[in-house]
């Protein structure tokens, strides 16, 4: 494989594409731009510029831009780039000076949503070399084009999984071991008793330390402040957005959801997060204002209890808004984020360590009980956001919260008495199962389950 | 032996039922980081949880799902149909994913009235150490409160000593079957190694010296090539044999039905739970351990050229994430190691699977010249 051809350099020359595109794009000229591109970036860029989500989708474009800039320009100047997964905390990285993240699975989120034959060939090279097919694709696909060792390289992997994601903590552990690059990493204690979460918080600073030595720099409380003070802000903007989700109908457009997390997984602690998450609640706010939908009636609120589908981004967040069928957000949204302390270093770590055990997927599978903790969190969600129906897409590799799944839906008809649709599909991968097969299941689901009650 | 055949493949054993009926207690566990000496300082007896390639799920699967593994869900299937009404407790670890959900759910509906967590981080510092420590206590706490036993250091050594006798035996076992020509199979192996996880330490240590005695002479039939095998999680027997049936001598493992569970047990500490922590967490080589592989590896070499095998099997059960991405290393690490491996993923306790997994192994022998 030619460097070229590596995920990262691949995502990295698309949204290159940003810079020229001019900054209120019209139909025609969305018209023009969709008609040169290959048909897999065709349906993603024809659902983000949307006439409802365009100016943000523009905007967000803008900040992974940036983002994978930063990527570059940090190896550059000679400063050190982490591969982390989703549930770290980028504003960790950003406090550092010279320090700079990149995210497993919002790589390979983007290369399926980008790129012409998806994520696939990475795949394949992962699977060539004998890694099995039950793996993770959110990761799978992004280690796949680094193991070819053509693709832009980290220096440092941090993997955060252990004891919430077997198979995320052993590819990240495989990788670094492929790359012979360092492996920082932070257990989660499996218990969110008092006992586990002081171990927890020992673990993060000891992080913290590490992450000081290898670095050759000890954290500066300033550069914090600024930082974790952006964060903060970001997080109020999330609650903003949340309460706004709790309207009937729901004026925050679909994609929402996925643009949230998109930047609490990149830019969480920069002031493009902040903007990102303003631009949302201001567009959520005016849709109230103006009692916008896209559909005629909103005919079901969903909620999804962990991933949602990421191969086909018009099929599934858009086709769902056009058939009056609300996302209210997914388990990669639960992650509750509080208010930091700034007032010294010591707060400030403690406040982080305490978002970074409530991430999605930490929180949830890290939990003393993966079951009792996820239903509480989505039981919680359900009620809050007036959710009629939840969706478990069955991301075939999260082994934990298939093994939950059962409990969790019989529980939830309890507790909410709200139906809950188990479908089975990768979340990365089209192969699986198409979207044409899962938009059927989740018409009939809504048809005759949740229409009907 | 005979006796063995039958006990190995047997939930409820003669002897557990023996147990059982002098009013004795037994708690259920199912992975190797549980220090059963401190199940058995209180006088209750750890009973491995095994599924015996028992082939039904469907009530393993209502609950688990077809992503997860099958010895998971058969052992779900097993505790939830009743074959395992005879534990009075369960003690989970965090082993795998697959093992927490199986443990979850075989709770949320059978409602141990003992059921404790043991909590195995999956890393070895001091600061992870320090926390194994106190996790056992906590177990100590639990089973000393709910059973009414005083769990006392004395007994705690006891217990240690006693292990540490069968480990010693375990080891002969092993050198038997390590020694040119063997007296024992490694179908024979695993037999007593999942008859003695039914079993109190003393009395395993004491089955083993009658099968050390009856042993020592014996010879099996002859073999064409010497293999280790290693990977997930496996009490077949019956894939063993099947393997040997092909001409194949599994003369040596790093199984956790096998060596992994006894073969390495050290500590120092003269405190009894520093010393557990330290022979349990300092030891655990399980793909689980996430920043230990070089530890592994190397332990699966010294293995290989102790036991001066022809080529090596590194098996695992179809969505065993652990398993399934250390076997791309290992296998990596033996074929630089001169050891031609062979991969098999394979569907625990599928009947349906033996077939192609004798081609296979023959395949492979042929490849080895044997
Ligand atoms: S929780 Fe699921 S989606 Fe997340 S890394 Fe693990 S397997 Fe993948
Ligand atoms: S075989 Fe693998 S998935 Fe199954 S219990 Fe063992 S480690 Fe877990």
């Amino acid at each position: 494989m030619k460097p070229y051809e590596g995920l990262i350099n691949r995502v990295y020359e698309i949204f290159s594409i940003v810079d020229s595109l001019p900054e209120r794009i019209s139909d025609e000229e969305l018209e023009g731009l969709l008609h040169v591109l290959p048909a897999d970036m065709r349906n993603t860029f024809g659902a983000f510029f949307a006439p409802h989500v365009r100016p943000i989708s523009m905007e967000l474009f803008g900040m992974v831009k940036k983002w994978l800039d930063g990527a570059h320009e940090t190896k550059r100047s000679g400063g050190k780039v982490f591969l982390v997964p989703f549930n770290f905390l980028p504003e960790v990285i950003f406090c550092f000076e010279g320090a700079w993240p990149i995210t497993s699975e919002v790589l390979s989120s983007l290369g399926v949503m980008a790129l012409e034959g998806q994520g696939e060939r990475y795949w394949d090279y992962a699977m060539g070399l004998g890694l099995p097919d039950f793996a993770c694709s959110a990761n799978m696909i992004e280690v796949g084009s680094a193991l070819t060792e053509s693709d832009f390289t980290p220096d440092a992997i941090i993997s955060d999984c252990f004891g919430s994601c077997d198979i995320n903590s052993k590819t990240h552990e495989f990788l670094a071991r492929y790359m012979d690059i360092p492996l920082l990493f932070l257990e989660k204690t499996v218990d969110n008793g008092e006992r586990g979460v002081k171990q927890y918080y020992k673990y993060f600073f000891k992080l913290a330390e590490e992450m000081e030595e290898f670095l050759g720099q000890e954290l500066d409380e300033e550069r914090m402040r600024r930082v974790i003070g952006n964060a903060n802000k970001a997080s109020e903007l999330y609650w903003e957005l949340w309460d706004l989700h709790k309207f009937k109908p729901c004026p925050v457009p679909n994609l929402f959801s996925l643009f949230t997390y998109a930047a609490r997984f990149t830019m969480w602690g920069t002031e493009d997060a902040v903007r990102i998450m303003q631009t949302m609640v201001d567009t959520a706010k005016e849709r109230l204002e103006r009692g916008e939908y896209p559909a005629d009636r909103e005919v079901a609120r969903s909620l999804w209890t962990y991933t949602s589908y990421y191969f086909d981004m018009g099929g599934l967040f858009n086709w769902m808004e056009d058939n009056g069928i609300t996302h209210l957000g997914d388990g990669l949204d639960l992650y509750f984020p509080e208010v930091v302390d700034l007032t010294s270093r010591e707060t400030m770590l403690t406040g982080l360590a305490e978002i970074a055990r409530n991430m999605p997927m930490t929180r949830q599978m890290g939990a003393n009980s993966m079951s009792v903790q996820w239903l509480d969190d989505v039981t919680w969600a359900a009620g809050e956001l007036g959710a009629d129906c939840c969706i478990y897409c069955g991301h075939h590799s999260c082994k934990q919260t298939w093994s939950s799944a059962t409990v969790v839906r019989s529980e939830l008809m309890k507790r909410q008495k709200i139906p809950t649709l188990i479908l089975q599909g990768d979340s990365w991968i089209r192969r699986m199962t198409p979207m044409s097969a899962l938009q059927e299941s989740i018409e009939e689901f809504v048809k005759n389950v949740v229409k009907q009650r | 032996m005979r006796t063995l055949q039958c006990q190995s493949t047997d939930l409820f054993t003669e002897y557990v039922r023996d147990w059982k009926e002098k009013g004795g207690k037994v708690l259920g566990y199912a992975c190797v980081a549980t220090p059963v000496e401190l199940i058995e300082a209180a006088g209750i007896l750890p009973y491995r949880i095994k599924a015996f390639g028992h082939p039904d799920t469907e009530l393993g699967d209502a609950y688990l799902a077809r992503f997860n593994c099958r010895f998971c869900r058969s052992c779900l299937q097993l505790g939830l149909e009743g074959s395992y009404d005879f534990l009075d407790g369960l003690v989970e670890t965090n082993g795998c994913d697959h093992l927490r959900g199986m443990f979850e759910n075989w709770q949320h509906v059978k409602k141990y009235d003992f059921f404790h967590y043991l909590k195995v981080p999956h890393f070895l510092r001091e600061d992870s150490l320090e926390y194994f420590v106190e996790e056992l206590s906590l177990m100590r706490q639990a089973i000393s409160e709910y059973f009414g036993v005083d769990i006392t250091d004395e007994k705690i050594m006891r217990a240690v000593d006693i292990y540490d006798e069968v480990f010693a035996k375990l080891k002969k076992l092993y050198a038997l079957r390590e020694k040119v020509p063997p007296a024992v199979t490694g179908a024979e192996v695993m037999q007593v190694l999942c008859t003695g996880s039914s079993m109190m330490g003393e009395d395993f240590s004491a089955m083993l010296d009658e099968v050390l005695a009856e042993k020592a002479g014996a010879s099996p039939p002859d073999y064409k090539a010497r293999l280790i095998i290693m990977g997930s999680a496996t009490d077949e027997v019956d894939l063993i044999a099947d393997i040997e049936s092909t001409g194949a001598l599994i003369a040596a493992d790093a199984l956790c039905f096998g060596s992994r569970a006894f073969w390495k047990r050290e500590g120092e500490s003269a405190d009894p739970m520093q010393l557990l922590a330290e022979r349990y967490l300092g030891y655990l080589f399980c793909p689980r351990m996430f920043t230990e592989y070089e530890r592994r590896r190397d332990y699966i070499l010294e293995t290989a050229r102790r036991a001066g095998v022809d080529g090596a099997i590194i098996t695992y059960n179809k969505f065993c994430d652990l398993h399934g991405v250390e076997a791309v290393s290992q296998r990596a690490d033996l074929e630089a190691a001169g050891i031609p491996v062979l991969v098999l993923e394979k569907d625990y306790g599928s009947k349906a699977d033996t077939g192609r997994i004798k081609t296979r192994v023959q395949a492979f022998l042929e490849r080895l010249g044997k």
